[in-house]
This record gives structure tokens, sequence and C-alpha cells, in this order.
């Protein structure tokens, strides 16, 4: 009887199995041999003779311009995460302590009004506003501001703008779950124990969000180091980040194996500053470590 | 009649409705299923419609098969992935510089048989020249486009475009993945060094060249052009005379030193199984009343010289054996060989 129930096959992991299988052959079989091109000299399906090599990355780390390129990169996802906090926070606070149920839904629509429009066009119209000929420079100019339009577009702050106005709904989605779930009599305990508003936001409100703060700044930044057109349309081709230079690679120069290791960096880079952003909230919010 | 009705039951009126589904489906392309497939690749744009409203269905009429068109640019890293022995193309066509990659790499034919191709004997020298990997069937004239209404006055010299008064509004393209842009960067070498393959020279004249307002791909710079971001830039004859009749303030400079050539080169895979089918496509691009037609709806100068075109695409396009003389060709295998170091250079160049 009992070995009849040891081997009665787990319902739940059937259950998991069709997903656990997508997962495998969609996440862990393209990273896999993506890490593997970028340690050969071909690709072994259509060449003969391919062999191990470590000279993809030996011209990564001896030409300073890829550590620039993984610099600016890392930049401006560093950049991107932190506006959109800041203009992300404030408003998921809102959203989350409004009382109207109809001022709630007015919120959550302009949040995500935005998201209802795909990226290129909602680039190519931060393209019509801040080009040299766009509505920003030409009101300024009508307006006897400014002689010369100004330098809005074809740079970092530029792709910046672009970036953020397309991850903030993201950054207030995820806050605003969390923040709802803080329960205001907390809040209320501080302040009537003496504390301000201020202080008690500071005090209660904020390290309790801190997962929410990890799990919106993780989101945005992941999203912002792989973005591939705003940087590349907002940018001008001017500013240079990973994702267009692997595309460059593969499209242009056919160097795949580059382009791999390329990716590969990108991937390692991400899962450090993630793991380092992860124990730097631990600490801050007084855990060993946030799960 | 009840009795029949009867007798159908749930399961056989499942597997009929199925059958039926299933055929219904699949019916076009068992029809079909006898007809061999050619696979090529194409530009989308206008060339693109007329290949499908016209052209390719011409083709598939007279050599009872099926053209499958591949428009989704880039077409070598899909080629380079797939097998040597079944390509996902049979024809290729790009730039010329992707097909020397291609040659080099083993994924295209470098020349076309002149036998299978009988078409080939009536084409300019350039067409098949030894800067030429398969046969460019059109070509464009790389050069100068300019907005009329600014006052600029004439511009006749590539030179021009280093003049300050164009800060601003000048207009390039990023050299690593552009065709025009790595034209335009073996020009500069011949403007302000040696030759073409003076790569200091041009890397010199490059960094003299900012402010610039670089672009990926030519339909970019149009749209620039005709809105007025930049007002001298370089480009193709094509991406201005294509506004031809719009009254557009903007007009093409082929400038005195010579224009470069952009050619639209098809080459055929090593390892397809369509072969005959392959040239015969190719010679059928090359055919004269297929040459006007899409010389006289996309722009491109034809490569074949029995061309006539009518008197309006004559006046602008390479038509003569003097107009093709002025087209510069660029030694698509030198610059491949250093693509990578050139790559590097430029990208340090322009970033802001």
């Amino acid at each position: 009887m009992s070995s009849t129930a040891t081997t009665r096959p787990n319902g739940l992991a059937l259950f998991i199995l069709p997903s656990a299988l997508l997962f495998a052959l969609f996440f862990f079989l393209p990273i896999g041999l993506m890490a593997l091109m970028s340690a050969l000299t071909g690709n072994p399906v259509v060449m003969p003779k391919v062999a191990f090599t470590t000279r993809h990355y030996a011209r990564m780390i001896g030409d300073p311009y890829y550590l620039e390129v993984i610099w600016t990169t890392i930049r401006i996802g560093l950049v991107t995460t932190l506006v959109a906090l800041l203009i992300g926070y404030p408003l998921a606070h809102w959203m989350a302590r409004i009382r109207s149920r109809t001022g709630h839904a007015l919120l959550l629509m302009a949040v995500l009004a935005p998201m209802l429009t795909g990226i290129v066009v909602r680039t190519f119209a931060w393209m019509t506003l801040l080009s040299d000929k766009g509505v920003v420079n030409q009101t300024l100019m009508s307006l006897g501001l400014i002689a010369q339009p100004l330098k809005l577009m074809y740079t970092e702050t530029g792709i910046v703008v672009g970036l953020v106005h397309i991850y903030v709904p993201f950054m207030v989605l995820t806050l605003t779950g969390v923040i709802g779930r803080i329960d205001e009599r907390l809040e209320q305990a501080a302040e009537n124990l003496g504390a301000s508003p201020l202080r008690a936001f500071l005090e209660v409100t904020l390290p309790l969000s801190l997962p929410g703060i990890l799990a919106g700044s993780l989101l945005v930044f992941a999203l912002a180091i792989s973005a591939y057109v705003t940087p590349i349309l907002l940018g001008g081709f001017q500013i240079m980040t990973l994702p267009i230079l692997i595309y460059q690679q593969i499209s242009a120069n056919f160097n795949v194996g580059f382009a791999a290791a390329l990716g590969i960096v990108l991937l390692v880079i991400s899962l450090m500053l993630v793991i380092a952003y992860n124990r730097a909230l631990g600490l801050v919010s007084g855990q060993r470590e946030l799960q | 009649m009840m009795k029949a009705l009867g007798s159908l039951s749930r399961r056989r009126f499942l597997t009929a409705s199925a059958s039926l589904g299933i055929g219904t489906i699949a019916a076009p392309y068992v029809a079909r299923a006898d007809d061999p497939t050619l696979r090529i690749t194409g530009w989308g744009g206008k060339w693109g419609e007329i290949m499908k409203a016209e052209i390719g269905p011409a083709f598939e009429s007279e050599f009872k098969c099926k053209l499958q068109t591949d428009s989704a640019f880039p077409y070598l890293p899909k080629l380079q992935a797939s097998s040597r022995s079944a390509p996902i193309y049979d024809v290729l066509h790009t730039n010329s510089n992707e097909q020397w990659a291609a040659a080099e790499m083993g994924l295209v034919e470098p020349k076309i048989d002149p036998k299978l191709v009988p078409n080939l004997a009536d084409v300019y020298p350039y067409a098949i020249s030894d800067k030429i990997v398969g046969v460019s069937i059109f070509t464009s004239a790389i050069g100068l486009g300019m907005r009329t209404d600014k006052g600029y006055g004439n511009v006749t010299s590539w030179k021009e475009l280093w003049d300050a008064k164009y800060n601003g509004v000048r207009g390039g393209y990023v050299i690593p993945v552009n065709s025009l842009g790595q034209a335009f960067l073996m020009m500069c070498g011949t403007l302000f060094g040696k030759g073409q393959t003076d790569l200091d020279a041009a890397y010199t004249a490059l960094e003299k060249l900012k402010p610039i307002k670089i672009v990926d791909f030519t339909g970019a710079m149009e749209k620039m052009l005709l809105s007025g971001e930049v007002g001298l830039c370089v480009i193709h004859d094509s991406g201005i005379y294509r506004y031809d009749g719009q009254n557009q303030p903007t007009d093409f400079v082929s400038p005195s030193e010579g224009v470069l050539s952009l050619e639209q080169v098809l080459t055929i895979t090593p390892g397809s199984k369509m072969k005959e089918l392959a040239n015969a496509y190719v010679n059928y691009m090359l055919r004269p009343e297929v040459q006007k037609r899409l010389a006289e709806t996309v722009w491109y100068s034809p490569a074949n010289k029995k061309v006539k075109l009518d008197a309006k695409y004559d006046a602008k396009l390479l038509t003569t054996p003097e107009k093709v003389s002025k087209l510069i060709q660029v030694d698509w295998k030198w610059y491949n060989e250093r693509k990578d170091e050139i790559d590097q250079r430029v990208n340090r160049i322009f970033r802001a």
C-alpha cells in the first residue's frame, strides 16, 4: 500500500511540468546556447571545424571602447530607474491611499493609457517634441527665448526622458500593490506617538514599501538596460548601448560569437547588480536578505 | 429521410466536420504542392509593392512556380544561421557590401554563369565587374541631397558638405550598418587622402564633419530632408527622385568628383535545390521590360544596356555609357576585411 503511494505521480509536479518544460526550452536553452556560442570560433551547426576560444571576451577587455559602452548602458539604466522611482513613488502612494473609487480608477487609467500605445509610436512622439524642429524648440524660438535649437535629442538625457515615460507605469503598478497592503494604522500610531507625517512616512511607510521599491526598480532597470528602440531613435546612434552594439554585431558584422559574448556580459552585469541591490536594500530595511 | 438523419451519429458528424475543416484550410497548399518554390529576398516599399502585384506573379505564371519573398531585413544573419545544404534562400538580393561578406563566408556563389543567364551579355560592365559578386541588376547613384528652399546656393562638390554653414543641418549615416555610410567613408579617403583606402585621411575628414545627424537607413534620411531637419546630406538619387511630382523643395546633386554606386545585387546560394529556377529568376530580372517597369517605379538605374526609359526617367537616371562611367565602385572585399577596425573607429568618432 505504501509502495503504491510513493510511486503515484505527484499531481502538482505534473501540473507544473508543462510550464517547467517551456521555461527550460525558451529560457535556459537559449541562454545556454548563447554562452556556448560566445566561447566558440563559429557556429558548429553549419561550420565543420569549430574550436573553443576566449577571443571574444579578450577583445572586449582589450578595448576600452566596449567598457565605455557597458558603463553607458548601466548609467542609463540606473538614471532611468532612479527618475522612474522618484516620479512613480508619489503617484503610487496617492493611488494606494486615495479614498475615492472614481479617483483611483482615473489615476489607474492615466497610468495605463500610455501602455496602450506601442513603444515605437511613443518614442516617435518624443522625437516630434525634442527634435531641432520639434515642438519644444520651435515654441522656445518663437517666444524669443532661444536663438538656436537646444540639443534635446541625441543625448543621454533624451534617452532617459523617453525610457522613463515608457517604464514609469511598471514602477507605479508594482509599488501601488505593495503600498496598498501597508496598514495605515501604523502611520497613525507613529503620528499619535509624536512623529511628524514626514517622519512617519520615512520611518514606517518607506521601509515597509522597500520590497515594492526593489521589485519595481529591478523591473525598470532590466527593461532599461535591454531597451533597443528608444536609445536608437532618441540617441540617434551617437549614444552606443550594449543592445545596439549586439544588434550591430549580428546584423552588420555577422559576428554571432562576439554578439553572444556581449549578451553574456550584459546578463552577468545585470545579475550582479540585482544581487548587490537586493543585499543593500536588505541591510537598509534591517533584514538579512530580502526574499 | 428521418431514418437517414438518425443514422448520422455524433462521432460521424464530428469526424466529417473536422475533415471538411482541415480540407478547406489545406486545399490551397495541396493545390500548390506540385509547384516548385523559389525563396528570394527583396525590399519592401514601392519595390515590394510592384514585385507582389506585377513582376512576381508574371514570373510565377511563366515558370509555373511560387515565389516566396522575405523582405524582413537583415537577410544575411538568417542565411548564416541556416544549413549550407538547405539554405533559407535560393536567391539573395541585397547590396554589394553584404554580398561580398556572404561570398567570403561561402553563403553565395561568387559569379553567375552567363550560359545559364543569357541577359548577362547585355549588362553594363560595372554590373559584373571584379568589384561585384553575382550580378548587379540595378544601381543608384550616391551623391548629395539638398533643400532648395534654404538659399544654400549651387552645390557642386562633395567637399561642400564640410562647409560650416551646414552645421546642425548636415546628414550622414551610421557607418557600421549602412552601405551609403560605408561608401561615403571610402569617398572621404579619395577626397582628402591618397584614395579610397586612405583610412586615416577618411577618419580625419569624418571628425571634421561633426556636428552631423546620423541615421541608419535612407528612408529615415529622406524624412529628415523632407521635414527640414537636415539641409544637405549624403543620399542616393532614388531617395530624392521618388518624390518627383510632389513639389518637394529637395534636389539631388551629382558631385563633380563622381557619384558612388549603390548596387542591387543578385546571387545564388550554393546549396539551393532550385538552381535552374534561380538562374531563370536572375535572367528574368535582367529582361529589358522588367528592368524598365521596376526602374520607372522605384527610380533605380537599370543594369541592362538595352533598356529604353521614358524621357522623364532617362534624363535623370544612369542610362548611357557616359553617365555610367561617372559611377565609382567601392572595393567591398577590401572594406569587409577591415570592417571591425573601421567600425570601432567610427563608433568612437560619432559618439556624443
